[in-house]
């Protein structure tokens, strides 16, 4: 069974996302804050993390990505995002903004099972 | 010189026939004549009024006529002068012209011959007049240049905005001390080369009008930071100066001051960002769980179905609260438009809001004590503001605190503050939360505070109120101990 971990803080974010995803049979695990989530990820070692960018701060989301990547962490990570554009944030995948793909909120469903599918398959792949 | 004006002539001569008989002949010919009888008359009335034309006889009992004619046109060089005489000779005709003369005339003359000469006299005047007229106007304007120029080079050092001027080598030509510190230089040199000198953005809206002749009527601008972090931010604004005959002579740029107003943009762009993302949060909870329900992918239990649908009820609750507390930061932010000042008892209202929260106070078991100076003050304020700026304290007081707590009000004067302090035993503040503590959206995050719900903007409304009566706010607060905060309001 293939684990994601979700690092969100907002709880209904995370209940929605979780219950999302167990319904199609992956393991879930969550943190509600960028210390928790570095915790858990390490811990635990998913093959997916979906990232909220603004928890405490506005970047909480960008400088976890930067730390788990300089850590060597290579799992694919998946970006929430809501008003990250408007703060003016690069949207360009780069080395300050080391995920794969990100998924604007509100989310549905369906749209998160497609992004989540597609980054676990090219994980495979590789 | 007005031309209906009658020239004015001056006879000097001793012989009654010929001075009267002058007279008739020049009042008939339309000239006004007065007449002199001696030397000392002519020099009176000579030296008193400006005439145009004096004809002098030069043989008189008393004066000499080339002293008479000296003593006039050292007070009216421009009056023309004939020297009349009996004894014509080539030396008195030299003398008298040499003196300073016109011309002279030999006696006894004929009508035609003395008209002639005045006529050509008169001319000469109206020439001598005009050209007197153009120097001196020439002399005023040569001065009201110098002038302005000091005036215009004081004008330009004393405004605000920067201003320099550059020729078509690229060269200063002129520029105030604002310039240079909008540019961010010790010194510029009238005639040395600035363009290489200046911020890359600045030189190039010089080049462009220096490299295209023809637009010469196009100004060019752009907005710098000349100094990051919103230290000194700039807005150039070149435009061609002409010659005379259109061609290009320079450029000017003139140079504004914007940083406040880039802060205060920026402030905005913040606070927008803030606000749509603290909108937008809840939005995206509630339309989670609905998608949910119709999506059709997930199966949902029903238990599940009233959790979401209760939670989903929470967070839009929140979502009003937020969207009329931004309301409320507005309407104050705007002055109040329905402000109604009135006489304030702070105790009342202190009991007011203690009554109104009796039910949370018992749910937390917590109790409230109170004292108030003797003589309780009042302020002259509006009541829905004041009570809003307490309840909002009161309220943080009752929610961050421990079950079992305590909330201690305390009012008193201080020289001309009115002092509200409310103290309680919850859970305080770390520093760094308690510097971002005014901040819109601001929430402590810890253990304590997870499941306190708020939308971040009460304290800073409370901020707002007490700005805008000239107030001021103290927080004290130790983590884990209790929070103190002390309202001024001037009395």
């Amino acid at each position: 069974m293939q684990k994601i971990a979700i690092i969100d803080d907002d709880p209904d974010i995370l209940d929605a996302s979780n219950l999302v995803l167990t319904s199609k049979g992956y393991e879930v695990i969550m943190a509600s804050n960028p210390n928790d989530g570095y915790k858990i990820v390490k811990e635990n070692n998913p093959d997916l993390i979906i990232l909220d960018v603004m928890m405490n701060e506005p970047d909480d989301g960008f400088f976890l990505a930067q730390k788990l990547r300089k850590e060597n962490i290579n799992t694919p990570i998946l970006m929430y995002t809501s008003v990250s554009k408007s703060i003016g944030m690069d949207f360009g995948i780069n080395e300050m903004v080391p995920v794969n793909d990100f998924v604007e909120k509100p989310i549905s469903p369906e749209q998160l099972i497609a992004k989540v599918e597609k980054l676990l398959r090219i994980k495979v792949e590789e | 010189m007005d031309k209906s004006d009658k020239p004015k002539v001056l006879i000097v001569d001793d012989e009654k026939g010929l001075r009267v008989g002058t007279k008739r002949l020049l009042e008939l010919e339309g000239y006004k004549v007065d007449a002199a009888e001696n030397g000392t008359e002519g020099i009176a009335l000579g030296t008193k009024t400006e005439y145009d034309l004096a004809i002098i006889d030069l043989k008189m009992p008393d004066i000499d006529g080339i002293e008479v004619l000296k003593e006039i046109i050292n007070v009216y060089p421009n009056t023309i002068c004939f020297i009349a005489t009996a004894y014509a000779s080539y030396e008195t005709a030299i003398e008298s012209t040499k003196i300073g003369a016109y011309s002279y005339i030999p006696k006894p003359f004929l009508p035609d011959e003395l008209l002639f000469q005045l006529k050509k006299g008169y001319n000469r005047r109206l020439l001598l007049v005009e050209s007197e007229k153009w120097r001196s106007e020439r002399e005023t304007r040569l001065l009201e240049v110098a002038f302005e120029k000091t005036r215009l080079n004081t004008i330009i050092n004393s405004i605000t905005d920067g201003v320099l001027v550059v020729n078509k080598a690229g060269e200063a030509v002129l520029f105030n001390p604002s310039a240079l510190k909008y540019l961010q230089l010790d010194v510029i040199r009238i005639e040395e080369n600035i363009i290489d000198k200046l911020h890359p953005e600045i030189a190039l809206l010089i080049t462009k009008i220096l490299e295209d002749e023809n637009s010469n009527q196009k100004s060019y601008s752009a907005q710098v930071d000349v100094l990051t972090n919103y230290e000194l931010f700039i807005e150039a604004t070149s435009s061609p100066v002409p010659h005379p005959d259109g061609t290009l002579a320079g450029v000017v740029v003139v140079i504004k001051n914007i940083t406040e107003l880039k802060k205060i943009e920026h402030l905005k762009s913040q606070f927008v960002s803030m606000v749509s993302h603290e909108l937008k949060a809840p939005i995206a909870a509630v339309y989670g769980y609905l998608k949910l329900f119709t999506d059709g992918t997930v199966k949902i239990s029903d238990e599940q179905r009233q959790n979401f649908i209760m939670r989903s009820q929470l967070r839009l609750d929140s979502l009003l609260k937020m969207v009329n507390d931004l309301l409320d930061i507005s309407r104050i932010e705007m002055k109040a438009v329905h402000r109604e000042i009135r006489e304030i008892n702070l105790q009342v209202v202190l009991e007011g809001i203690i009554e109104l929260f009796q039910l949370k106070l018992k749910d937390k078991d917590l109790t409230v004590t109170a004292s108030y100076a003797v003589k309780c003050p009042s302020i002259k304020a509006d009541n829905d503001e004041i009570t809003r700026l307490f309840t909002n304290i009161v309220s943080n007081a009752i929610k961050y605190n421990k079950v079992g707590g305590e909330i201690n009000i305390t009012v008193k004067n201080l020289d001309s503050y009115n002092i509200v302090e409310i103290k309680d035993s919850g859970i305080g503040m770390r520093q760094e939360e308690k510097e971002k503590l005014f901040q819109e959206f601001f929430r402590a995050k810890n253990e304590y505070t997870k499941n306190i719900s708020g939308t971040g903007l009460g304290l800073s409304i409370v901020k707002r109120i007490a700005d805008s009566y000239a107030g001021k706010i103290e927080v004290e607060s130790e983590y884990n101990n209790g929070t103190l905060f002390r309202v001024y309001l001037p009395c």
